[in-house]
């Protein structure tokens, strides 16, 4: 089985955050600050600090959108093997 | 239909596999900001929720809100009239649909900002605003509309979406967290707009400082000249608000963020 296929999926469900189109809503919820605990499909945008969701785990090289404030970004390898997203121009 | 148009029927499954080209094309589009700002802006009327009551405010706190309220007016014209000039400026249709939804954005927020004066009673707004104006903010405005009206995209939108939004950006979300809740719901509203035009700003100068690395030089002339400025009032309206003096420090890493992000050092 390769990698790509053992990724977790996650059902997507609206938290209420309500600054993006309705439909878009379930890809996104707020940040509660430092001792918030994102899931393996989370990811926080560093531009608007909001948390960006995903369907599935996130991996290196993923892209994602941050539709609340317009930025495209990259999932990378961080410092202590932590995933974290880069800003892409 | 064009795939690229807002209208595309042919959406994925997953939000993420857009290709690039068409999350901007949706994303700046006029379509996009009505369908966002009505999400959070349907019920309230002049920027805030009519049920929540500001209870008791003390003359001492209510005159340091007043003068606080009043700067950020002074803020809120600088980049309404930043905005609206460089809808002229604006090197592209997607652009220039954007700050044109920006200049719409600062109206709304001058006028909740205003209103909210009023309901503090203060009677002529006008002058008070002008009488309680930091002097380091007007002249940050002055420079400010005079790289917009000189036609210098780059530089006028740096300072504009990076510099004094990331400061309001900041100082709002500092200030929504310690203050009554009338003012409260209303800065939580213009905190909403604020993170589009942080991020117009920061991926508009990253992706022309990309096809254009020697403009940067020019940035970081702008940012020498203007960043004393925005300091000041920064501090200054942290102080307004009470914030310690080792929180001010901390509260600048998303602007330090921002700049480090564009190689703006």
């Amino acid at each position: 089985m390769s990698a790509q296929e053992k990724r977790r999926r996650f059902e997507l469900d609206d938290r209420g955050f309500n600054e993006v189109p309705r439909k878009y809503r379930k890809y996104y919820r707020r940040w509660e600050g430092p001792g918030d605990k994102l899931q393996p499909n989370e990811m926080l945008c560093p531009v608007c600090k909001v948390v960006v969701r995903s369907n599935r785990e996130l991996r290196p090289g993923d892209r994602l959108y941050c539709m609340a404030c317009l930025t495209r970004l990259r999932i990378a390898e961080g410092a202590n093997d932590e995933l974290e997203a880069e800003v892409e121009y | 239909m064009d795939p690229k148009s807002p209208e595309a029927g042919d959406e994925p499954q997953e939000l993420h596999d857009l290709p690039p080209d068409a999350f901007h094309e949706r994303v700046h589009s006029f379509e996009h900001w009505l369908t966002s700002v009505h999400g959070y802006l349907e019920e309230r009327p002049w920027g805030h929720r009519e049920d929540l009551d500001a209870g008791e405010i003390s003359p001492e706190v209510r005159d340091r809100l007043i003068a606080t309220l009043c700067n950020y007016c002074v803020g809120e014209t600088a980049a309404l009239e930043g905005a609206g000039g460089l809808i002229r400026v604006a090197p592209n249709r997607a652009s220039k649909i954007f700050v044109a939804t920006q200049a719409v954005d600062e109206a709304r927020h001058l006028e909740v900002l205003v209103h909210r004066l009023r309901e503090l009673g203060v009677e002529d707004p006008e002058t008070e605003i002008t009488n309680r104006a930091h002097p380091s903010l007007l002249s940050f405005k002055e420079k400010l509309l005079a790289l917009v009206a000189n036609g210098e995209w780059l530089s006028a939108l740096f300072a504009q979406n990076v510099i004094l939004e990331a400061m309001e950006f900041t100082v709002f979300r500092h200030h929504a967290g310690r203050t009554d809740p009338v003012t409260r719901d209303l800065l939580i509203g213009i905190i909403k707009d604020e993170r589009r035009h942080i991020g117009f700003g920061e991926n508009e100068l990253g992706r022309c400082l990309k096809a254009d690395p020697s403009a940067s030089a020019k940035l970081v002339t702008v940012r020498k000249q203007l960043d004393p400025l925005v300091l000041e009032t920064f501090d200054l309206a942290l102080r307004d608000l009470g914030a310690p003096v080792e929180e001010r420090t901390e509260l600048g890493r998303d602007y330090l963020g921002a700049v480090g992000r564009l190689g703006i050092a």
